[in-house]
C-alpha cells in the first residue's frame, strides 16, 4: 500500500472507553460542576473581600442580565457589532478563499505573494488602526476594514494550505478523465480543502471579533466593544461583563459550529482528538 | 542550475520590488496625508530610530512583552501538565479553558484600567492573559496525548513523580507546547500594542499613537513597518523553536 494520503499530523489519543451514563455523569459532569462552583464562590468572595463595590462579582452580574438583555442599547450595540462581524467574515470568506486556492495550486503565484501574506499576517492586527481611521474615517467602516484584515490571512493561509495538499492521485484520476480545470476546481480542490477552510473559518472568527471590540475602542462607533468601554468608565462593571459575557459566548458558539459542521458535512475528517 | 535557481527566487523578488513600486507610486500620486512614498517612509524610519526617544519606547516595550510572555509560560506550562497529569483537575477545568481561550480578552482591558490604573502591572496583565491560554491549551493537550504505556514503564521501574515528569512528561510535551508558545508570541505582541493603546501610552504603541495625532503620516508609517518587521521577525523565531522541538515528535 504505497498511497498514503496526507493528513495533519494529529496526537495519539488512546481510545475512549464506551462508559455507562451514570460512570460518565461522575465522571464528567462531577468535576466540571464543582470546578466551576468554586471558581464562582472563590471570584465572588475575593471581590467582596478586597475590591471597591463597583467591581463585578458573579451575584451581581446575575441581576444585571434580565436588565441588560432588555436594554435598547445593548440591542442596537450587539446587532451593529454582530453585523459587522458577519458583513467583514463575508468579505473574508469569499475573497481568502479565491486567494488561497490560487496561492495553493500555483506555485508561482505562491512564491510571489507568500512573503505578504506571512508579513501582513505576523502584523499585530491592531497597529494599523491609526492608518486605517485615516484612510476611512472614524466610522463604520473602519470597523469592517479591521475585521477582514484581521480575518483575512488566517482564511487564505489555511486555504492555500489545504488546496496545495490535495492528493496527487486524486489529481491524477481527475486528469485521466479529462475532467476541465473547473470541475477539477469544484469537484477536487474546494471539497479536499474544505477541512482547512473550515479551521481557517474558526481561526479567522475569532480574530473578526477582536478585530470588531478594538475597532470599536479605538474609533468610539456603536457595537458590544464600545458598550463595555463606557459602562466600565462609568463604573457600571456589571452591566458592562455581560457584554463580555456575549462576546465569549460568540467566540464559544463559533467554536462549537465549526466543530459540529466538520463532524456532519465531513464525516472522513478526522482530527485527533473525537 | 542556474535556470532553477532563478526560476525559485525570481517571484520573490519581481514582486518584492512590484510592491515597493506600488507603494511608491500610490504614494507620490495621492495626498501626502493619506499615503507616504516607500522612500520617504524609510527616511522617516531611519530619523526615528536616530532619536534617543525612541531607544527608550523600544526598551519599554521589550520589557514589557518579555515580562508578560514569560509569566505566561511560567504558569501555562506546568499548569498544563498538572491538568494533564490529574485527570479530575483536566476534566472539572477543560470547558473553561476552552471558553476562555475563545473569548476575545481585549474586551477585559476596560475592567483592568478602572480597577488596576495605569501602571506597568496591568499592562502585564493584558500580555499575560493574552499569551497564556494559547500555552496552557497545548500543553495540555500534548500531555494529555503521552502515551500511557510510556508512564506506566516509568512507574513499574518505581520512578518517582518528580523523574516521571523530567524524563517522560517535559520531553514529550514540549514540542506541542511549542506549538502554543509560537501562537503566544504573535499574541502577546497584539496584547503589548493593545496595553500600549489602551492603557497607559508608552512604547511602540505611544510611537504610533503620536504620530497619528500630529497627523505625521509618515511617521505612522514608519512605525507600521518598524512594528511589522519586528512582528516577522519574532514570528520567524517562534516558528524556528517549534520546528526545532517538532524533531522530538517520533
Amino acid at each position: 500500500m504505497s498511497g498514503q494520503s496526507i493528513g495533519v499530523a494529529s496526537p495519539v489519543v488512546a481510545p475512549r472507553k464506551a462508559k455507562a451514563a451514570s460512570g460518565r455523569l461522575a465522571d464528567t459532569y462531577l468535576p466540571r460542576v464543582i470546578t466551576g462552583v468554586v471558581i464562582l464562590l472563590a471570584w465572588e468572595f475575593i471581590v467582596r473581600a478586597f475590591a471597591p463595590a463597583y467591581v463585578a462579582k458573579p451575584s451581581t452580574i446575575v441581576l444585571a442580565i434580565p436588565r441588560v438583555i432588555v436594554d435598547p442599547a445593548f440591542l442596537k450595540a450587539t446587532g451593529a457589532t454582530l453585523l459587522a462581524v458577519a458583513e467583514g467574515l463575508g468579505v473574508t470568506l469569499v475573497f481568502g478563499t479565491v486567494i488561497g486556492v490560487v496561492m495553493g495550486r500555483s506555485l508561482s503565484f505562491d512564491r510571489a505573494i507568500r512573503h505578504y501574506i506571512n508579513g501582513f499576517n505576523a502584523i499585530p492586527m491592531i497597529i494599523v488602526l491609526p492608518l486605517f481611521s485615516l484612510w476611512f474615517g472614524y466610522s463604520a467602516n473602519t470597523r469592517i476594514a479591521t475585521i477582514i484584515f484581521a480575518a483575512i490571512f488566517a482564511i487564505i493561509m489555511n486555504v492555500a494550505d489545504g488546496a496545495r495538499t490535495v492528493p496527487r492521485e486524486y489529481l491524477e484520476v481527475a486528469r485521466s478523465f479529462r475532467a476541465t480545470r473547473l470541475s477539477t476546481l469544484f469537484g477536487l480542490v474546494l471539497p479536499a480543502s474544505m477541512p482547512y477552510l473550515l479551521a481557517g473559518i474558526r481561526l479567522a472568527a475569532g480574530r473578526a471579533l477582536i478585530g470588531a471590540v478594538v475597532a470599536e475602542f479605538f474609533l468610539s462607533i456603536g457595537g458590544v466593544g464600545y458598550y463595555i468601554l463606557l459602562n466600565s468608565r462609568t463604573y457600571h462593571h456589571n452591566e458592562a461583563f455581560v457584554g463580555v459575557l456575549l462576546l465569549a459566548g460568540f467566540g464559544v458558539g463559533f467554536e462549537l459550529l465549526v466543530n459540529w459542521c466538520t463532524r456532519y458535512f465531513m464525516p472522513w475528517y478526522r482530527r485527533g482528538q473525537s | 542550475m542556474l535556470n532553477t535557481t532563478l526560476r525559485r527566487h525570481a517571484p520573490f523578488w519581481l514582486s518584492l520590488i512590484a510592491g515597493i513600486a506600488l507603494w511608491e507610486i500610490a504614494g507620490r500620486s495621492t495626498s501626502a496625508a493619506f499615503m507616504v512614498p516607500f522612500s520617504a517612509t524609510l527616511v522617516k524610519l531611519w530619523q526615528l530610530i536616530q532619536t534617543r526617544e525612541f531607544l527608550n519606547q523600544l526598551l519599554d516595550s521589550a520589557i514589557l512583552f518579555s515580562t508578560g510572555f514569560v509569566l505566561a509560560l511560567a504558569v501555562g506550562m506546568p499548569v498544563g501538565m498538572l491538568l494533564a497529569r490529574v485527570r479530575v483537575l483536566r476534566v472539572g477545568t477543560e470547558p473553561y479553558i476552552m471558553v476562555l481561550y475563545a473569548t476575545p480578552m481585549v474586551a477585559l482591558i476596560p475592567f483592568i484600567l478602572s480597577i488596576m490604573g495605569f501602571g506597568f502591572v496591568p499592562k502585564v496583565l493584558v500580555v499575560f492573559l493574552f499569551a497564556v491560554f494559547p500555552v496552557l491549551y497545548n500543553t495540555v493537550e500534548g500531555a494529555r496525548s503521552i502515551k500511557p504505556e510510556l508512564i506506566e514503564v516509568a512507574k513499574s521501574y518505581r520512578s518517582s513523580e518528580w523523574a516521571l515528569w523530567r524524563e517522560v512528561m517535559l520531553p514529550y510535551t514540549l514540542p506541542y507546547a511549542m506549538t502554543g508558545v509560537r501562537q503566544a508570541i504573535g499574541r502577546a505582541l497584539v496584547g503589548m500594542i493593545a496595553a500600549e493603546f489602551f492603557l497607559s501610552s508608552t512604547g511602540l504603541g505611544q510611537l504610533i499613537m503620536t504620530a497619528s495625532q500630529n497627523f505625521d503620516t509618515g511617521g505612522v508609517y514608519a512605525s507600521i513597518l518598524l512594528i511589522g518587521l519586528i512582528g516577522v521577525a519574532l514570528m520567524r523565531l517562534g516558528l524556528k523553536i517549534e520546528q526545532h522541538f517538532a524533531r522530538w515528535r517520533q
